[in-house]
């Protein structure tokens, strides 16, 4: 209901927009947008009344995203934090993912700067970890799924994709599914990084320079010349995945388990 | 310890965080969604000034090395791909460059520097804890976490440091050995700091739990008053910002940039709007202004000396 209302507003702003300022404000309207678009995701978020635990686990992995962002400041765009996102977002499923993603961008600024930038990293970060939970906490539970061990076809959805539990102790087969995961969301993060933070990023940066006027060849330009950085934050996702993704979902599995912990069965 | 004391003592931020947050509101999105050239011009000249005054030297440099660049590069990034408008100037590689995409480019240059300052404004007098505290009560779960995750990042860096410290002590040095060895000890380190965070996370989270977060009738605590102080200063500048408002959005000042560039800016209503958004713009950097006046006067006897920091002597 409310997440109507918000996309309701999205094209009344487009409305006032044009009547008011002659359509001159892409740069305003499309900063906006981004912020109303992230309405929905805190309602659905706010609406669950999360429990005092959830939100600790949030919170932690929010700290360790931006811990890790200060960490590396001095390397340009080689940074953890899309992948602590991915890893968020795959292991507490696709709302606490978007949760981490979004307040991670807006916790980090208070240390690098709040900006015009801000909602846009937001979301980018926001939608990166929802992206992983959709996809990882759920959908792709059959990613080098069973019957190859012998467990049997008991079904793919009741394997979590992270769940090597149920290959007993075939340690080089848990090894080689552990790894083609990791593989998996290592190539995931590489795409969605360039993809989707890269492109986002850089077309606010080209509505931010060209301040709402912008041209098709501009936005092109900022494409092409913003590519080499993206490939450097591809490149630091992969690499960041592969050291850290199977110790932390490990972990935020445990926890999970031993807590009890966003519906996770005990 | 006079010197230290005005460092960090900000008139403007020791009012309501509500009266921050609107004026921040306005003086950002005005110019943004207005790119009036002398609306940009009024904005950009109070926004420049106050960013200095709150940050001195750092801003200054930060505007000189990193602002201006940015708003070159703004005003020559649009008539190099924008070709619209009537008045062509001359052509580079077959591409008219126009007097209204020239002037357009300025005009955005002006208005990005200017938020940008804004934003440089804003980050030292919109604190964490007062964004917290207009927001908690609308996304209380989000700012729960927002402040949880401000209190836990700089514990964890003093946890990373420990863990670092005892890694050494028993022969993994982080700062020795092949690059795959460090980047296992780095990943080795993160690891301990994440089950130590999660577990601890969880005790913070039960401890939350059993002194009732979350039940009804809860309040939270605030460390702000709307006083007399903050009224007076709401209702003024809510005068102003619909005066300028007003004139802006009834179409009484206007411009249109292409095909050609026209301005409506000269008029006793333009006059007015031109006052009301310079007096926001400028009316918390005056109150600044006014009482450095006051401070120093008290201790000098000389209201204008740059005597603020001990040692440095009155002129008078």
């Amino acid at each position: 209901m409310a997440a109507i209302i918000v996309i309701l507003c999205i094209p009344a702003v487009m409305a006032v927009n044009i009547l008011f300022f002659e359509d001159r404000s892409y740069y305003a309207t499309s900063f906006i947008i981004i912020a109303l678009s992230l309405v929905p995701f805190a309602l659905v978020f706010e609406g669950r009344k999360p429990q005092a635990r959830e939100l600790v686990v949030i919170a932690v992995m929010v700290a360790v995203a931006v811990v890790g962002r200060a960490a590396f400041f001095m390397l340009p765009q080689f940074k953890p934090v899309v992948a602590i996102v991915i890893i968020a977002g795959a292991a507490l499923g696709a709302e606490s993912g978007f949760a981490v993603g979004a307040l991670t961008g807006f916790v980090s600024n208070f240390i690098f700067g709040q900006g015009p930038w801000t909602p846009w990293q937001m979301f980018a970060f926001g939608i990166i970890g929802f992206l992983a939970g959709l996809i990882f906490y759920r959908l792709a539970a059959s990613i080098g799924a069973p019957s190859r061990d012998g467990s049997g076809a008991e079904g793919v959805v009741a394997y979590k994709w992270y769940d090597t539990g149920r290959l007993g102790w075939n340690v080089r087969a848990r090894k080689r599914v552990e790894w083609l995961r990791v593989f998996v969301l290592c190539v995931f993060g590489g795409v969605i990084t360039f993809v989707v933070y890269g492109l986002l990023l850089d077309t606010a940066a080209a509505i931010m320079f060209s301040s709402g006027d912008v041209t098709l060849s501009q936005l092109l330009t900022t494409y092409l010349t913003g590519a080499p950085f993206n490939m450097v934050h591809a490149a630091a996702t992969v690499f960041f995945l592969a050291v850290l993704a199977r110790t932390m979902i490990e972990k935020l599995e445990r926890v999970k388990k031993k807590y009890g912990l966003l519906g996770a069965e005990a | 310890m006079i010197g230290h004391i005005s460092e960090n003592r900000s008139i403007f931020a020791g009012y309501h965080p509500l009266v921050n947050y609107m004026w921040f509101a306005y003086v950002i999105l005005l110019p943004v969604f207005f790119m009036h050239p002398v609306i940009v011009a009024i904005s950009f000249v109070p926004a420049l000034a106050h960013s200095i005054y709150l940050g001195r030297r750092r801003a200054a440099r930060f505007g000189l090395c990193f602002v201006l660049p940015l708003m070159v590069i703004a005003a020559l990034f649009n008539p190099a791909f924008n070709h619209r408008g009537i008045t062509i100037l001359y052509y580079i590689n077959y591409n008219p460059i126009t007097l209204e995409a020239v002037i357009y480019g300025i005009v955005a240059a002006g208005m990005i520097g200017g938020v940008v300052f804004w934003f440089v404004c804003y980050n030292s007098i919109m604190t964490s804890d007062k964004f917290i505290y207009l927001f908690g009560r609308i996304v209380p779960a989000m700012s729960m976490v927002i402040s949880m995750a401000l209190r836990f990042v700089p514990r964890y860096r003093a946890q990373i440091k420990r863990i670092i410290a005892a890694r050494r002590g028993i022969g993994f040095d982080v700062s020795s050995g092949k690059f795959i060895e460090r980047v296992r000890s780095g990943g080795a380190i993160l690891s301990v700091m994440l089950t130590w965070a999660l577990e601890n996370g969880i005790e913070t989270g039960d401890s939350m739990l059993s002194r009732g977060y979350g039940l009804p009738g809860r309040t939270a605590y605030s460390n702000y008053r709307f006083d007399s102080r903050d009224r007076t200063l709401v209702l003024l500048l809510a005068a102003l910002m619909s005066v300028a408002l007003f004139v802006c959005v009834t179409g009484l000042i206007s411009v249109v940039y292409y095909p050609m560039f026209v301005m409506e800016s000269v008029s006793p209503f333009a006059g007015i709007a031109y006052v009301c958004h310079g007096a926001v713009c400028l009316l918390p950097l005056a109150l600044e202004l006014r009482e450095d006046a006051i401070w120093n006067m008290a201790l000098h006897g000389c209201g204008a000396c740059a005597g603020r920091q001990e040692g440095v002597p009155c002129l008078k």
